[in-house]
């Protein structure tokens, strides 16, 4: 008798054929489910389910730039730190009494969202009066009433370990209620720019939904899981390993701020991890991917070049959004050498800016020699005044001689380098150059150069390298972001090239994002490739970054930083300016001409050289949905993190 | 029995903990070591996003952070503390994904990554020695010779190499796999049918990736090991005797062959653990490869820790039973 069914050889020839069987079946099993195959481009315009009920071409899919989310499961976006913000959540799920757009904006750059109207101060700038909305619902039917907003005051200024704990607690004196749709902050010192906290620009204070987290023991720990939602949308489902987030649009749309401009058009929302450079081309070409939030330029020029249905902010060369954030060469203001303003001008002409831009964007970069972002409307408010400054401005190079460093013609130098490897994608109207790359920038001057630093002292050794007016070495380590931000990797290193070459001892000294935060904020460091000013970028106003570079908020070399003041400088002329800003009403057109003055005032100290916009290649894709936002209808931010970008979905529509 | 248990078992079992326990406390050692300290990390970060926090509120925050991440006391409390923690099974809550636990993270990744990881070991093991054994022994064979000159060419390329060109080949130019994921966004994670399928699906180009460069290397190695065997006497008597080649292939050269191979193949289980980095990078797979690199690009080094205890007692443990279970496989072993 056999002491088996089977024999070795036929239990193994069958357990093949099985294996075998399961993975055809498996090859053959996402068309069967709808789920998972990529479609050659030619059939990815073919509709499928996504997942049972949720239709691709319902469905917009946009990359969440966090990447996979963990813990998926928290969304109490306000505790500080964390990582669920760009699932959709504050693009869909919450909301925020104003708005303001980096770009043209939707109606304005000011949007009125759960606020009927505009902030209004008393006349010393003591009290804020907000009016709210009515008919607003949150997605379980409560109504969002004044109760939701003093909730959300008083319960993070109450409350230690909460997102605005600190400046609820320095601000907010006290808060009333006169009726239901109307609160009155009291406040502890005059602020004219108290509204900013609940003004989103990427972020902003959100409206807690009182009814919810008041029935929590500790409003810091709660995970607020599942969000109920202020916005037009409703989380569906999320992946539990936090690569995926489904937002389905709520059936009762209309009684959100949103449905002012009409009802956003997909039905569903699906933000992703969609994984590095190369996978979001992978994904975009094969339609899984609508909306890219940045991308390598390597990347966007594949893009480009092969899939025509992918469309940059402008529509060729750049392609990228330029955020209004300003990446510059920080310089340690109390540092020997760069506490000379020769020496940080010297440096500043010792920089090659189309070197810079090739090496950091391929030539994408939209370059500002002035302490202000190229971004948003700030070309019409800033750099168009400024440029009949800028060309008559004059540096002393201790020659007795005037020297005119402004070089108007950098732009169109950047793009004749670009034009070298892109041909015909780089324009060549002068107009189209202005808008996409910028308007001029800094001599590349070595010479120039020479003189400032003999003016400020320093000498050559006799291997050519700079010597401080002590004789000591000057050496200067530019601190830089490694992988994670790859431009500013590339841009800093051109940038030590540079000086280099013009004889200063410069290394490149890149640290992981922890340690380099720790030892910038405490000033251990000579330079820094990164940013310090960031602005609304769609309004003038100066103040959101400039107010932490009064004097009262100076921390010396050693202590830790307060605000944006990393670069240590102070000067007297520069606190009646942020104090001018300070008094006047958000929107009193004195505050450009501040600016402007603010703009003369660092061009000519020189604190921080500032370089380029942060560019962001965010690649929207019209193989389902048309009407995203360009350079020629910018009514909102593409970048698909920013809040902002829930304007997007009421303009955007399926494609025919 | 009683020699074995005394001269063979106790002294190996006793290697066994010295090595978790030298393991265990460099683990603990080598992170304190670093420059960084994760509550400063963490307290600069909220100061660089522009936040104006008070000074109260940042100490308040300071020393919140130090009690949560276990760094409260001096090196020696928080020694003995990590121990009674590790003990009771608890490896702390990650840093960078707080405060979710260490476990929980690791016990997530792990699945992904040995479903992927077994089969692909055994399939490249199983393939490759036994084509290693066929082309030392069949070596006029033309089809053996053909794959001996692939496993030759395939072998050397770095895998992250072969790895982007089969994702290139297969996922863009012809899209015949996934480019990315263990399942598709919008997929529910669920046993069922449909989903394990699709998982199936989604894990064929990683395996593919895994298998071939694996098959190089087995291959090569058996066929070394069995090209010296095959001179040996015993083989050209067994010849002689006119034993079918197939049995002389099977029982006198591969078994004989087999234990380097045995010994390679437990080494490469016992490294489960800490994943493949580079292949679940490059195929966005969410296994433990994918938690290491993501741990250590946030600095995350309670995660860390986490998946560098999973491997060393992995490996410790898997030495452990390869050495209780050799004289199984050789007889010579259990003589000596």
């Amino acid at each position: 008798m056999k002491p088996y069914i089977l024999s070795r050889r036929e239990f193994l020839a069958q357990l093949g054929l099985a294996t075998a069987g399961t993975m055809l079946a498996a090859c053959a099993a996402p068309a069967a489910t709808g789920g998972a195959a990529p479609a050659a481009p030619a059939e990815a315009v073919a509709d499928r389910e996504i997942r049972p009920g949720v239709m691709r071409s319902e469905t917009l899919i946009l990359e969440n730039p966090t990447g996979k989310v963990v813990p998926a499961d928290d969304f109490n976006r306000w505790r500080p730190g964390i990582q669920s913000a760009s699932t959709g959540l504050q693009q869909l799920g919450l909301d925020a009494l104003w708005y303001i757009d980096p770009d043209a904006g939707i109606d304005g750059v000011w949007d009125n969202s759960l606020a009927a109207e505009k902030p209004i101060y008393n006349e010393d700038f003591t009290q804020m009066t907000v009016k709210l909305r009515q008919g607003i619902y949150w997605s379980d039917g409560v109504e969002f009433t004044a109760d939701d907003l003093i909730y959300t005051v008083e319960t993070q200024k109450n409350t230690q370990g909460m997102a605005y704990t600190g400046q609820f607690n320095k601000y907010v004196a006290s808060i009333e209620k006169p009726d239901p749709y109307t609160v009155v902050f009291t406040l502890a010192e005059p602020n004219s720019r108290f509204h900013g906290l609940f003004t989103v620009r990427w972020g902003a204070c959100f409206m807690m939904p009182k009814h919810i987290f008041e029935q929590q023991p500790d409003p810091v720990a709660f995970t607020f899981n599942p969000p109920v939602s202020l916005g037009p949308y409703v989380l569906k489902d999320f992946d539990p390993q936090g690569d995926w987030y489904l937002w389905e649009r709520r059936e009762d749309w209309d009684r959100t701020s949103l449905a002012r401009y009409g009802m956003p058009a997909p039905k569903f929302a699906m933000y992703i991890a969609p994984g590095p450079s190369d996978k979001k081309v992978m994904a975009q070409t094969s339609g899984e991917l609508d909306v890219i939030h940045d991308i390598a330029p390597e990347g966007m020029i594949t893009l480009a070049r092969t899939n025509p249905t992918s469309k940059g902010w402008f529509p060729s060369f750049p392609w990228a959004h330029p955020d209004p954030t300003l990446p510059s060469v920080i310089y340690n203001n109390e540092k020997p050498g760069l506490n000379s303003r020769e020496v940080r001008w010297a440096l500043t002409l010792a920089i090659d800016i189309v070197r810079v831009a090739m090496a950091s964007y391929r030539g994408a970069a939209t370059i500002s020699a002035i302490h202000v972002p190229p971004t948003g409307l700030y070309p019409g408010y800033y750099f168009d005044p400024m440029q009949e400054w800028l060309n008559a401005f004059t540096l002393d190079l201790g020659d007795g001689a005037s020297y005119a460093p402004y070089d108007p013609t950098a732009a169109t130098r950047i793009a004749e380098a670009a034009r070298a490897s892109l041909g015909d994608l780089v324009p060549t109207d002068e107009a189209a150059v202005r808008k996409a790359i910028g308007y001029g920038w800094w001599k590349y001057d070595l010479e120039a150069a020479e003189k400032l630093m003999l003016k400020a002292g320093c000498t050559r050794d006799s291997a050519g390298k700079w010597l401080l007016p002590d004789g000591q070495p000057f050496k200067i380590a530019l601190m830089a972001e490694g992988e994670t931000r790859p431009i500013m990797n590339r841009g800093a290193a051109m940038v030590v090239e540079n000086w280099v070459e013009f004889g200063i001892d410069a290394t490149l000294d890149v640290r992981d994002n922890a340690t380099r935060t720790k030892l910038v904020l405490l000033g251990e460091m000579d330079a820094e490739f990164g940013w310090t000013i960031e602005t609304w970028g769609g309004h003038p106003d100066l103040f959101f970054f400039l107010e932490s570079w009064h004097s009262s908020f100076y921390r010396p070399s050693g202590e830790n930083a307060v605000g944006r003041n990393r670069m240590r400088w102070q000067h007297p002329d520069l606190d009646p300016i942020i104090e001018a800003i300070q008094r006047l009403e958000f929107d009193d057109p004195k505050g450009i001409e501040l600016g402007l003055e603010f703009i003369k005032l660092a061009a000519t100290e020189m604190p921080i050289t500032p370089i380029m916009s942060y560019n962001v290649f965010s690649v929207c894709d019209e193989t389902y949905w048309e009407g995203f936002p360009t350079s020629e209808d910018p009514y909102t931010n593409p970048v698909a993190n920013w809040a902002n970008t829930k304007y997007m979905y009421v303009k955007i529509r399926p494609k025919a | 029995m009683r020699k074995f248990v005394l001269s063979y078992l106790i002294p190996r079992i006793g290697q066994y903990l010295l090595v978790i326990f030298l393991g265990v406390t460099l683990t603990f050692v080598i992170p304190r070591l670093s420059p960084n300290d994760p509550v400063e990390q963490q307290v600069s970060q909220l100061m660089m996003s522009g936040s104006q926090v008070s000074p109260e509120a940042i100490e308040h925050m300071r020393v919140a952070l130090t009690e949560m991440y276990g760094l409260a006391g001096s090196p020696w409390e928080q020694y003995w503390a990590f121990w009674g923690r590790l003990l009771r099974g608890d490896l702390g809550p990650s840093l960078s994904s707080f405060p979710t636990p260490v476990n929980q993270l690791l016990a997530t990744a792990m699945p992904w990554t040995f479903g992927l990881l077994i089969p692909s070991i055994v399939i490249s093991w199983v393939v490759g020695n036994i084509l290693g054994a066929i082309a030392s022994y069949y070596e006029n064979n033309r089809v053996i010779q053909v794959v001996d000159v692939v496993s030759q060419a395939v072998r050397p390329i770095p895998y992250y190499i072969m790895a982007l060109v089969l994702l290139a080949v297969f996922s863009y130019w012809i899209p015949i796999f996934p480019f990315s994921g263990a399942y598709p966004p919008g997929a529910r994670v669920e046993f069922s049918l449909s989903f394990v399928l699709t998982v199936l699906y989604h894990s064929l180009l990683p395996l593919l990736s895994l298998v071939l460069i694996g098959i190089g290397g087995w291959f090569i190695g058996m066929k070394s090991l069995t090209s010296n065997i095959i001179a040996e006497d015993y083989v050209v008597y067994a010849e002689n005797t006119g034993l079918p080649r197939r049995q002389i292939l099977t029982q006198y050269i591969m078994r004989n062959a087999m234990l380097p191979q045995i010994t390679g193949l437990a080494l490469q289980l016992g490294m489960l653990f800490s994943g493949a980095l580079i292949m679940e990078v490059v195929f966005g797979y969410p296994g433990m490869g994918t938690l290491t690199f993501q741990a250590v690009m946030a600095n995350d080094y309670t995660l860390i820790m986490g998946i560098t205890l999973l491997s060393i007692v992995g490996v410790a443990t898997t030495v452990l039973i390869l050495d209780l279970i050799y004289p199984l496989f050789d007889p010579r072993v259990r003589i000596q």
